[in-house]
């Protein structure tokens, strides 16, 4: 007899053949009838392990059609399907030997399930023991624990895998259409394990499709209790990335506000990983730093050739390992044939990321407005694809159901992903995350920094499942890396072009420049004009920086006081405050100092233009901002309108007289000054700066605001600006910070985590918010 | 008092109706409890005008279908659409491709000249609905889902996502990797990717979702071997109605 060979019996052509090629692919010897005399022909010419019968036949029904097999050919089992199931008919076919049955329209999967059981009792009858014989265990396994790694022969395994399918429900990896599944398995052969990558990731046995929360009743007497399945389950070759995937899950569900559905799911799964020898061609772990791992585990195998290595991940690991197989010591070949074939594998991985993935947070954060999101996003169907088959991915929606009589239901939780249109809704209409660009910014983001920042624990785990499932071949988030990590790189580039007037210069080897000019502010503030001695420009923007260098006192940094807009020479206005600023302060005309950069951000000039600009200076926070506002002044016509407030301590301490004139005068800039306090001379304002704001009339939003002044002045400054509804974003500030090098390396300048020499000096207050060393 | 419930037939194969009837002995008498149906063909012959929510089948193919509909709309508190010839037209909009004089002669023959049509179109094309439930057939489920939020005054979470995101919930390996092409992209789910998991593909029988993505979907149905005909064929049978094929 032919161990699995099945007879399907209905008369509908489509429903007889579409079981047929349903368990042709999954390897079955199938033959067909149209009706029970065929059947009954058939059967007595060939043998069938399996008939799959339709109840309802013309001529001869499935009940005589079960009766005579009954009688002739006994051990064939029988499964029934019926588009119209009753306990009658059901109960005399059981009688009459079907071990199932089946409701039209039938699953494949289902189906399958169910004859494959069936013939694993077609194959059990004969034998009543365990086809595995035990032997006591060689005297060379002394302790199994945690990190050891031991071999185990393949039908040591199988053993293990049939024994655990009697204690719990065991699922594994299985071939589908050409494709790979998780599934439930019953015996060791349909088990997969040299498997590339499934279409679902096995994270569904934590997280599952729709399951429910709470069971509740309401009116009489109104109860809410939770539902929580804890079933014990095996999961059978997980591929290290997807134990990556489930490590960051057990991050998100189990330690803030642990999960009770996950918790207890995740507690009662062992999880019998195997390395992936195989890789999918979309796969790029090994750029993610999930082709291997050493934890997450109960145990993990590695295929080095008919036997298995397997790596004791836990305590339960362990006990699985005493209770069950066979194990010995591996040899000092099979470890080097272990590394061996893992090297192989890494290999056959033909993506990887362009960039070491720590780079990628901040990658991403600088790429925010970059136009690839729009371009790329284009083709997207919104279909959810690629977030349904992502092991990382688990937002979900929460939905209650009642039943008729509208007093018990339950709430229960399905999947739901920031890929659908409606994630972002809410009742009023508004979504969030309305188009399609937004969407799939938001995706990548949390994939390669969102996540990461949360949990600590990468987003994206480099399976590939996305972009196999995507038709619109979008969804990789390697290729979104990727690609903005090339925008970056072609932006740094057309940077560096800008800064190419000036020349070629070792790091810390500062340019010479001549002074040409000097002027006193007040006592302690002079202007200095500087000229470089190879005639060059210095190219900066406003905003930035340069480190000033009188050689054997030191280096200092000091703000560019001068609009590029402006010709070839610079100007720095400094007050005298240290050693350098001393010596700078004691220079005479055609003095020689060194100079280095320009150095920093500079003012966000392409969002301030078109827009309102607010500027604000406090004391010598006017040395830096005048480079600004004689930019502004100089491109007028890209503004709209711009107000400038300035505010001494004194009279006496007001600087650039001239100039706080000429704008005072200026119709092309609405100034106001105040000092806090007043002389006998004094006619203006007397106040702190912030008095001014309220008496300003402000577009809050189309107003950008730029705060330049001493640390204490921003968070009464920031309040009122906040009272003006200036959005967190449009509010721009200038740091100081001790930079010694400039370059991004001595270390400190650091706001947290952020060199203020590089991403800096000026901020804007979202940023801001970010860091608690900031203001 | 018990909600009345009327369902009535336009132009359709009343199969919509038929599937409304297949549900459980214990679900039947538990919607009996919940409301009174009045107004049912396929299932009683006493009839009453006396209705709060009113169920159309079908689409609606004739000048003298409006004014019955209308007279409907303006009884019912609640109108909800019924299936996939109610709410996007259907396979009945096939004849709009025609002219209607061919359709009335392809169908009736000599008798042509004693009938009248006009292209087929869904009820929201004539007065407004207030629920879909959509599909050829609808989901027994999602009927009795649409019923129980009425009747608890709330709106039904009816999805609004594409048949790919229950085709990947059932575990399906994709119909495109299977050598087939599929209109789930941008067809509306809610039927649990029910022909996927069956083994065949989906034809978009509860229409389009909102602002479909159909270029992109046209694209890949192309990259996938479709000739143009077969994809404008594919959005057809269901779809006619819809602006995309118009």
């Amino acid at each position: 007899m032919q161990e699995n060979s099945v007879l399907i019996v209905d008369d509908e052509p489509i429903v007889r053949e579409s079981i047929r090629d349903w368990l042709k692919d999954a390897g079955y010897q199938v033959a067909t009838a149209e009706s029970g005399e065929e059947a009954l022909e058939m059967i007595e010419t060939q043998d069938f392990s399996i008939m799959v019968l339709d109840i309802r036949l013309p001529g001869k029904t499935g009940i005589s059609v079960l009766k005579e097999v009954k009688a002739q050919r006994p051990w064939i089992k029988s499964i029934i399907i019926t588009a119209y199931p009753s306990a009658e008919t059901v109960d005399e076919a059981t009688k009459l030997g079907a071990v199932d049955y089946l409701i039209k329209p039938v699953a494949p999967d289902d189906l399958e399930r169910l004859v494959q059981e069936t013939l694993g009792l077609v194959g059990r009858e004969p034998t009543v023991t365990t086809k595995v014989e035990v032997r006591p265990k060689p005297p060379a396994v002394e302790v199994i624990e945690v990190k050891k790694s031991f071999v185990i022969a393949k039908e040591s395994l199988k053993s293990m895998v049939e024994s655990l399918t009697k204690e719990m429900e065991v699922v594994g990896v299985k071939s589908k259409h050409g494709k790979y599944v998780y599934d439930r398995i019953v015996s060791f052969d349909g088990l997969c394990l040299d498997y590339d990558v499934t279409v679902m990731p096995p994270t569904k046995y934590l997280l599952p499709a729709k399951e429910t929360l709470l069971k509740f009743s309401v009116g009489g007497e109104s109860k809410v209790e939770p539902a929580i399945e804890d079933r014990p389950r095996a999961i059978i070759g997980v591929h290290p990335y997807d134990i990556k995937a489930i490590e960051l899950l057990d991050e998100a569900f189990m330690t803030t506000n642990p999960d009770p559905n996950y918790s207890a799911r995740r507690q009662n799964t062992v999880i019998i990983g195997v390395d992936c020898l195989n890789p999918s061609p979309n796969s790029f772990a090994p750029s993610m730093g999930t082709r291997l791992t050493e934890t997450g585990f109960d145990l993990l195998l590695t295929d080095i050739g008919g036997d298995y290595m397997v790596i004791v991940g836990s305590e339960k690991g362990a006990d699985l390992l005493a209770k069950y197989p066979q194990i010995r010591e591996p040899t000092g070949d099979e470890i080097a044939k272990q590394k061996m074939v893992r090297d192989e594998a890494l290999t056959r991985y033909k993506l990887a990321l362009d960039v070491p993935k720590e780079r990628l947070p901040k990658l991403l954060e600088d790429s925010y407005d970059d136009p690839y999101w729009e371009s790329r996003s284009k083709t997207c169907l919104s279909c959810g694809s690629c977030v349904m088959v992502c092991p990382t991915c688990f937002c979900f929606d929460v939905q209650d159901e009642v039943l008729l009589n509208l007093k018990q239901g339950e709430r229960f939780r399905h999947w739901d992903g920031c890929m659908l249109v409606d994630f972002a809704r809410v009742a009023t209409g508004e979504n969030f995350r309305h188009d399609k660009a937004s969407r799939f910014r938001h995706r990548v983001y949390r994939k390669g920094k969102y996540i990461l920042e949360r949990y600590g624990r990468i987003g994206c785990v480099g399976c590939g499942r996305c972009a196999n499932a995507c038709l619109a071949e979008i969804a990789s988030p390697l290729e979104a890396f990727n690609a903005i990590a090339e925008s970056a790189r072609i932006k740094e580039e057309a940077r560096r072009i800008i800064r190419e007037v000036r020349a070629e210069t070792e790091l810390y080897v500062p340019r010479l420049a001549e002074l040409v000019k000097v002027e006193e502010l007040t006592p302690r503030e002079k202007v200095f004009e500087f000229r470089f001695k190879d005639g060059k420009s210095l190219g900066n923007r406003p905003g930035q920086f340069v480190e000033v260098s009188v050689m054997g006192i030191g280096e200092a940094p000091i703000s560019i006081s001068s609009s590029p807009t402006r010709d070839g020479t610079f100007q720095m206005a400094i007050r005298n405050v240290g050693n350098v600023t001393n010596a700078l302060h004691s220079l005479e005309k055609r003095a020689i100092v060194g100079i280095r950069g320009p150095f920093g951000n500079g003012f966000p000039l392409e969002t301030l233009e078109g827009k309102d600009v607010l500027l604000i200076a406090g004391g010598i926070g006017l040395f830096p901002l005048r480079s600004l506002v004689q930019y502004i002044l100089d491109r007028r016509s890209s503004f709209g309108r711009v107000t400038l407030l300035f505010g001494a301590r004194s009279p006496a301490e007001r600087v650039f007289l001239d100039e706080l004139t000429a704008w005072s005068q200026s119709p092309e800039i609405e100034f106001h000054e105040t000092v806090d306090r007043g002389d006998e001379g004094w006619q203006g304002n007397v106040g702190v700066i912030t008095t001014l704001i309220p008496k300003v009339d402000i577009d809050a939003w189309k107003t950008m605001a730029v705060v330049v002044g001493p640390p204490i002045m921003y968070r009464f400054v920031i309040g009122e600006l906040k009272k003006k509804g200036i959005p967190d974003e449009n509010i721009i500030m200038s740091l100081e910070r001790r930079m010694k090098c400039g370059v991004g390396k001595c270390g400190h300048c650091q706001i947290n985590g952020v060199y203020v020499c590089q991403e800096g000096p000026v901020f804007t207050l979202a940023q801001l918010r970010n860091l608690r060393e900031a203001v | 008092m018990k909600p009345k419930v009327a369902f009535f037939d336009f132009t359709s194969c009343e199969g919509c109706q038929l599937d409304a009837l297949n549900l459980t002995g214990e679900e039947l008498i538990d919607l009996l409890n919940a409301v009174d149906i009045v107004n049912f063909r396929e299932a009683k012959t006493e009839r009453e005008d006396d209705y709060d929510i009113a169920f159309i089948e079908g689409s609606i193919t004739r000048e003298s279908e409006i004014p019955r509909l209308q007279k409907i709309r303006e009884q019912a508190k609640v109108l909800v659409a019924l299936g996939a010839c109610a709410c996007i037209g259907g396979i009945n909009c096939l004849k709009n491709h025609l002219p209607m004089e061919e359709a009335l002669r392809i169908v009736y023959g000599k008798d042509a000249k004693y009938y009248d049509t006009f292209p087929a179109r869904p009820v929201d094309a004539v007065v407004p609905v207030d629920y879909h439930v959509r599909g050829c057939p609808p989901v027994t489920a999602e009927l009795l889902k649409v019923v129980k939020a009425l009747l608890l005054g709330k709106k039904p979470d009816i999805p609004n996502y594409p048949v790919c995101v229950e085709c990947k919930m059932a575990g399906n390996v994709c119909v495109f990797e299977r050598g087939m092409t599929c209109l789930g992209p941008v067809a509306r789910a809610g039927c649990s990717a029910i022909c996927v998991t069956g083994g065949r593909y989906c034809w978009g029988c509860r229409g389009l979702v909102e602002d479909p993505n159909i270029d992109s979907e046209k694209d890949i149905l192309k990259k996938y071997g479709l000739t143009v005909e077969q994809v404008v064929e594919k959005f057809k049978i269901y779809n006619t109605y819809a602006e995309v094929t118009k």
